[in-house]
């Protein structure tokens, strides 16, 4: 067994013609290994075919030519999405309580305890459409975590909230993902925090897309909380864009 | 820059603006109702008819139904066969609605057989149930459950064309499995569909109960409507009617009404 967690290969990802447009092939040869705990950045322009890889990944899509292979039968999965995709009809507890099992025995303090850790403990007992977006993507944040998932995938979870939410939740993932070490495939446009997460950086480009570039991040976990350093490391990354 | 006073927009709270409004709503349905009592003793005085009874009298006729425990007795039954027939018709409906809602190949299939059920005549299915299966209570509450199921499943199916993909991928990520997606994401989503096709339903279902007596039972509220009818009586039918009226109200009010306040308590 080598230390991989879980390995992606897409020969073909094609999706068929709808009315006026015509079939497209998304993803052509793309092979991701990815290695037990690493925290792994999938970035590239839009509509290039991040997500469809990621729902690939996870299990939702299986209309592709190729296969997900993961180190570990039955792999717990979590999956952040890019809305908090929270039950509205059930409090921000429930939600999170909903995802362990029912008989799960120390369910109940997991939650509270989780809540407690992403600032939600005063929230517990509100119905998600009547809280920010930024306390709703904790509250994801949170349903994520709780289940202590194997294999964490998340789709751009963090964007169209101000820059202080986003980054208090960017710190609150690093310190979670810091105290439990999990394995992470997470998408995103923002260059930043791309270096500022990921210990490995995975740029998709080209149509059909395919991996075109694949560099390690050297950063600390302190150098990461560093606003000037991640900076620095994503001039020096992507000099002249 | 100044504020000129006529942009200044005052929050409502504190100015006791949300008590005078529940005032004024229960004062004009009292108004309201007042006016039409008084409007319908005018006409009935003015007209001098057996058959155009003034309110007076038509409120004698209640009493004295009531007192002979008559007006219980018929409508007690009428509302248990409403209760039975709209119970099987949402059951039924809505098991109906979900499946053709989530089954597109159930539902090009099924839509022909909707579509006839829909427009059959309410008096057609209530005679061929009577000619068939006899003059039986079963037949009777049958009738009207078939009536019914139809605009339920229509109703429901619906709601359940319309079900969020994205938290059936969430519940899919998390292994919910059948039973947890059904009572936490998917029933949820179908309560305010539930909630139409029971508001419609009980106002449907409670009428055509009343053709259903009218024509082959020997008791409820149809049936006295019926001698009222063969009597001449009008204040018979029209107390009757009225009583009807209030139950359906009272229903509504102290039922249905809390049921959806409850179901519709995590929305903004
Ligand atoms: N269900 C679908 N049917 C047809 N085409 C689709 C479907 N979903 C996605 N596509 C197409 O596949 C391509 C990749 O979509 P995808 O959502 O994976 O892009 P993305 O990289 O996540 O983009 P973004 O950064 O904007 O989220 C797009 O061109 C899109 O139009
Ligand atoms: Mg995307």
């Amino acid at each position: 067994m080598d230390s991989n967690a879980l390995r992606v290969t897409v020969e073909e990802k094609t999706f068929p013609a709808v009315e006026d447009r015509p079939e497209q092939v998304v993803l052509s040869a793309v092979d991701l290994n990815v290695e037990e705990g690493s925290f792994v950045v999938i970035t590239g322009p839009s509509g290039c075919g991040k997500s469809t890889l990621l729902n690939i990944a996870a299990g939702l899509d299986e209309d592709y030519r190729g296969q997900v292979a993961f180190s570990q039968a039955n792999a717990k999965l979590s999956f952040m999405f890019q809305t908090p995709r929270l039950l509205p009809w059930r409090t921000v507890a429930q939600n999170i309580r909903l995802v362990l099992d029912d008989d799960c025995p120390d369910g109940d303090k997991r939650v509270a305890a989780i809540l407690d850790r992403v600032g939600l403990s005063e929230a517990a007992t509100a119905y998600p459409e009547r809280l920010s977006l930024g306390m709703q993507r904790r509250a994801a944040l949170a349903r994520a975590f709780v289940v202590e998932p194997d294999i964490l995938l998340m789709d751009e979870p963090f964007v169209s909230l101000d820059d202080p939410s986003a980054d208090s939740l960017r710190t609150l993932l690093i310190e979670l993902w810091a105290s439990k070490p999990t394995t992470v495939l997470f998408v995103t446009h923002d260059r930043t925090e791309a270096v500022m997460l990921a210990t490995r950086l995975i740029r998709l480009g080209g149509k059909p897309a395919a991996i075109v570039q694949d560099t390690a991040i050297e950063l600390s976990a302190d150098e990461r909380l560093d606003r000037e350093k991640v900076l620095a490391y994503r001039m020096r990354l992507f000099d002249n864009d | 820059m100044a504020l000129e006073n006529n942009t200044i927009r005052t929050g409502r709270v504190g100015r006791g603006i949300t008590g005078k409004v529940l005032v004024g709503r229960l004062g004009w349905t009292v108004i309201s109702f007042l006016t039409l009592l008084v409007l319908w003793a005018v006409v009935a005085a003015i007209m001098q008819s057996r058959l155009f009874p003034g309110p007076l009298e038509v409120g004698d006729k209640l009493l004295s139904e009531a007192a002979s425990g008559e007006l219980f007795y018929h409508v007690g039954l009428t509302l248990g066969r409403v209760a039975a027939a709209f119970i099987a018709a949402m059951a039924i409906g809505c098991a109906i609605g979900i499946a053709l809602g989530r089954a597109k190949g159930a539902d090009l299939f099924f839509d022909t057989w909707l579509i006839f059920f829909l427009n059959l005549p309410a008096l057609v299915t209530i005679i061929l149930c009577y000619v068939w299966f006899g003059l039986t209570e079963t037949a009777a509450i049958l009738a009207v459950a078939i009536n019914k199921i139809p605009n339920v499943a229509v109703t429901v199916r619906e709601g359940a064309r319309s079900l969020s993909r994205d938290l059936n991928e969430m519940s899919e990520i998390y292994r919910f499995g059948f039973w947890k997606t059904l009572r936490h994401v998917t029933l949820p989503q179908l309560a305010p569909f539930f909630a139409a096709a029971a508001r419609g339903g009980l106002a449907l279902v409670w009428k055509i109960v009343l053709v259903v007596e009218l024509l082959g039972r020997p008791n409820g509220v149809g049936e006295q409507l019926h001698i009222g009818f063969q009597l001449f009586d009008v204040s018979m039918i029209l107390a009757y009617a009225i009583a009807f009226i209030v139950v359906v109200q009272v229903i509504e009010l102290c039922v249905l009404q809390p049921l959806e306040a409850r179901a519709n308590r995590w929305r903004r």
